[in-house]
């Protein structure tokens, strides 16, 4: 029956899905793109413009140095009590959201759930309505980064209970320990490690997150960029920015060695620095000894091991910086006390959210919103793939290029969105083209690391074997490592524009474009119920959209 | 008489009255089960994966419910007791599992301390949030298994047969009556498979334990255990004393067919093969 061979693949049902979901992309883009009145003169032109302006921040002026200073300090103490914050309230609400340790399941939906929403609202929101309620300074920007970090330190922790190996608890419970004594000793100590390493990578991404929360007023240096642009004063604003910038990128330096001592994982730096140094082996050895004099001293308390020094150090270098941080923050922390009854005042206007007064602005604005989070997606992945392609290991073959350039994305990387989005601002004029370009830049920088580390992930050996057939180097790429690599890329491309959504949601705050404008405006004339439907729209959008996600992730995972 | 009276002294230790369990996804893992068990008896349960074994040994102290029958351990209706008593009845039942069960992070003398759970009050986190008399018989019970050298090692660091050492001085941390020991030396070389039975049944014998021990190697049984109980399809098949126990009864619980070349099961061999 050879006439009846298929020639052409069949339409499966998860064929004929992903085809859909690939049109309805492009659709999307094609719609964005005229939405937002693109072109790609506009695009060059405004780069051209931003590097106008960067010629006019040279050389950066340090004459605000010791201002400078302090907002950095400010920053950090901000990202420490936020991160602090989210942590404490995480904790317990873990327990409740990880199926094996929630009492019950309506425990585990409202928690599952106040995780969900918190996520959905991105950070420079809650600031905006924190301001308005606690006034201008640091504690409206902490609130907003406690608030928010829960999304993701909640979820991680709970999923980190839930990984938990379920052995030692059922041996735990058939002792005779009731159910928190087992999960206290038996699911915790295996999460621990996990939950330490979320809390300091949250810290980081606070970090950035608090260098701009003060263009909207709550406290940081992003209040002193803002002004330093707002009159003119761009060698200032460089000089801001760029010491910020340095700060980032030493604190993510420090908090991934951190990690990945904690985790077990060494990084790719450590392992060169390390080898066997005289300083380790003599540290082993001491280790060794204070074991056994532990043992055979039958010593009731663990001995005093470098392990066990370095915990103990950092667990009092944390104590001590958060004292200091409560100690030097600019903000009156009990009579604080006294606003939450504005606070509670301004919640209860934002419901019911009132969708009449702004309705038209509501729709544009949210369709900006959404058009410039499909576009910035799309092209930054156009930039992106060379980008990774070139700092992929396994593909490019010389050292220095991949080193180069993975190198120049770590430094970019450490630029917070919205600064850029603020220097494009300032170059190109207000409106969504400045967003969307900032947008496309960032998810350039982002993307190419994910795909760089997906490709660098693709198994070797079918890549030899189309290589043996006489392939050629491109033939290569397309015939083994795209094929490979394609559903992480689907995945990363939805999970891209899940990240520019929620970005593209407070551009407007800045002047770049989409729903945030008008959420600003609202509050600052005092509308909560618009606000409230701000809000709302944005959380019930950002939501659709990673809903979509998980269905299409689910879809490219089955087999046929 | 109170059903519910938990009584330490308690003979029979456990009795097993016709505990049928049906798995929510249908599976009939027991089928009228009746044991009864003397204080003081070293009791051996063998049988093909699947037979039941675990699920029994998991009623006797609780982690399963029967679907009917009733479970008596000490005393105590562990098949309706409630959360309270039931952690009552398990504080004096040590249990001995195949795969340890150890925290691989937490240090040999925190996961022997935690057999201490039961008798304190508040969740524990760390060494050091126990009382100190207990860390000092953790030390003793980790010295009787031999590994009192290894207390702040991390358990992930040890052996096969180590780790178990280790989760038998976690059974001792919580002194009990009885030991149930599930497939204990399945994951063991031959070697320390040996060597951790041995150390099981010495101490069992001085601290005149009840033991309940699953196994699959039935030459290890018959070498130690009172008593040996069969188990076919959740059913008990053979319910014997060791002594005097031969191979052929034995074989005869796994429906193999012995060195006689004779088919040893119950059931008719096909016409086919026996017309051939």
């Amino acid at each position: 029956m050879v006439d009846q061979r298929r020639l052409s693949p069949p339409f499966t049902a998860r064929n004929v899905k992903l085809l859909i979901v690939f049109v309805c992309y492009i659709c999307a883009t094609v719609w964005s793109w005229l939405y937002i009145h693109m072109s790609f003169g506009g695009l060059f032109g405004g780069i051209s413009d931003v590097l106008n302006l960067l010629a006019r921040m040279l050389p950066p002026d340090f004459y605000q140095l010791s201002g400078i200073i302090s907002a950095t300090i400010e920053t950090l103490w901000m990202a420490l009590l936020g991160t602090t914050i989210a942590v404490l309230i995480s904790f317990p609400l873990s327990f409740g959201a990880a199926k094996n340790t929630t009492p019950n399941r309506f425990v585990f939906a409202v928690c599952r759930g106040i995780i969900t929403m918190t996520r959905a609202i991105p950070d420079l929101i809650f600031a905006a309505i924190f301001v308005r309620a606690f006034g201008i300074g640091p504690l409206a920007g902490i609130l907003a980064l406690g608030l928010h970090s829960i999304g993701m330190i909640g979820k991680m922790f709970a999923d980190a209970l839930e990984n938990a190996d379920a052995m030692p608890r059922e041996a735990s419970e058939s002792t005779g320990a009731s159910k928190w004594q087992a999960i206290f000793s038996s699911i915790l100590p295996q999460a621990t490690p996990t939950m330490i390493g979320t809390a300091l990578y949250r810290l980081d991404i606070n970090v950035r997150a608090s260098a701009v929360l003060g263009l909207v007023g709550a406290g940081g240096i992003g209040f002193i960029i803002q002004s330093a642009l707002r009159s003119l004063d761009y060698p200032s604003a460089l000089a801001a920015v760029s010491v910020i910038f340095i700060v980032i990128l030493a604190i993510e330096f420090f908090s991934s060695r951190v990690r990945a001592s904690i985790l077990g994982e060494r990084s790719a730096s450590v392992v060169v620095v390390r080898g066997q140094s005289d300083r380790a082996v003599r540290r082993t050895r001491k280790d060794r000894t204070l074991l056994v004099d532990a043992v055979t001293m039958r010593s009731l308390v663990p001995p005093m091991t470098s392990d066990r020094k370095s915990r103990i150090i950092s667990v009092w270098v944390y104590v001590i910086m958060l004292a200091v941080a409560l100690g030097t923050i600019n903000m009156p922390i009990f009579s604080s006390f006294a606003y939450f009854d504005d606070a509670w005042r301004i919640v209860t206007q934002l419901v019911p959210p009132d969708f009449s007064t702004a309705r038209s602005e509501l729709i544009t604005g949210m369709s900006e919103s959404i058009a410039i989070a499909f576009i910035s997606t799309t092209l930054g992945l156009f930039i992106a793939i060379p980008l990774g392609l070139l700092s992929s290991r396994n593909i490019v073959v010389r050292k220095a290029v991949f080193v180069g350039t993975r190198s120049m994305l770590v430094v970019l990387r450490g630029i917070p969105e919205l600064i850029i989005a603020v220097l494009f601002v300032s170059a190109m004029g207000l409106g969504p083209v400045p967003g969307t370009l900032a947008l496309t830049l960032v998810t350039a920088f982002f993307m190419s690391k994910l795909i760089a580390d997906t490709f660098e992930e693709v198994d070797p050996s079918p890549r030899e074997a189309i290589f043996a057939t006489g392939a050629t180097r491109i033939q290569e790429l397309f015939g083994s490592v795209l094929p490979q690599a394609m559903p992480a890329l689907v995945s990363q491309i939805l999970y891209m524009l899940d990240v520019n959504l929620r970005s593209s949601t407070v551009l407007g705050i800045v002047g770049g474009g989409g729903i945030g404008f008008l959420l600003l405006g609202s509050i600052r004339v005092f509308e909560f119920g618009t606000t409230g439907a701000v809000v709302l729209s944005i959380f019930v959008v950002v939501y659709a959209i990673e809903l979509i996600g998980s269905w299409v992730r689910g879809v490219l995972e089955k087999a046929n | 008489m109170s059903l519910n009276r938990f009584n330490q002294q308690a003979d029979p230790i456990v009795r097993l009255s016709d505990i049928s369990k049906r798995f929510p996804n249908g599976t009939l893992a027991l089928d009228q089960v009746s044991l009864e068990i003397p204080r003081g008896q070293l009791l051996c349960l063998i049988g093909l994966s699947g037979s039941g074994k675990s699920t029994l040994l998991r009623h006797v102290n609780g982690l399963h419910k029967p679907t009917s029958g009733s479970v008596d351990v000490m005393g105590m209706r562990v098949s309706e007791a409630s959360n309270k008593d039931l952690r009552e009845v398990r504080r004096h039942v040590g249990f001995v599992f195949q795969q340890f069960g150890l925290i691989n992070r937490a240090t040999c003398l925190e996961n022997v301390l935690s057999g201490a759970l039961g008798r304190l009050n508040w969740p524990r986190f760390g060494v050091r949030s126990y009382p100190k008399q207990l860390r000092r018989l953790a030390f003793d019970h980790l010295d009787r298994v031999g590994l009192a050298d290894q207390a702040y090692q991390r358990a992930d660091t040890l052996s096969g047969g180590q780790m178990q050492r280790v989760a038998i001085a976690r059974s001792l941390m919580q002194e009990p009556q009885m030991l149930l020991a599930d497939e204990p030396v399945a994951s063991l070389d031959p070697e320390s498979s040996g060597q951790v039975l041995e150390l099981l049944l010495k101490i069992a014998k001085e601290e005149n334990m009840t033991v309940i021990c699953t196994l699959h190697q039935v030459e290890l049984a018959m070498g130690w255990a009172h008593r040996i109980v069969g188990l076919r399809a959740g059913k008990v098949v053979l319910d014997r004393s060791a002594v005097g126990l031969d191979q052929r009864d034995v074989m005869d619980v796994y429906q193999r067919v012995d060195v006689t070349g004779a088919p040893t099961s119950g059931e008719d061999v096909p016409a086919s093969i026996s017309n051939s």
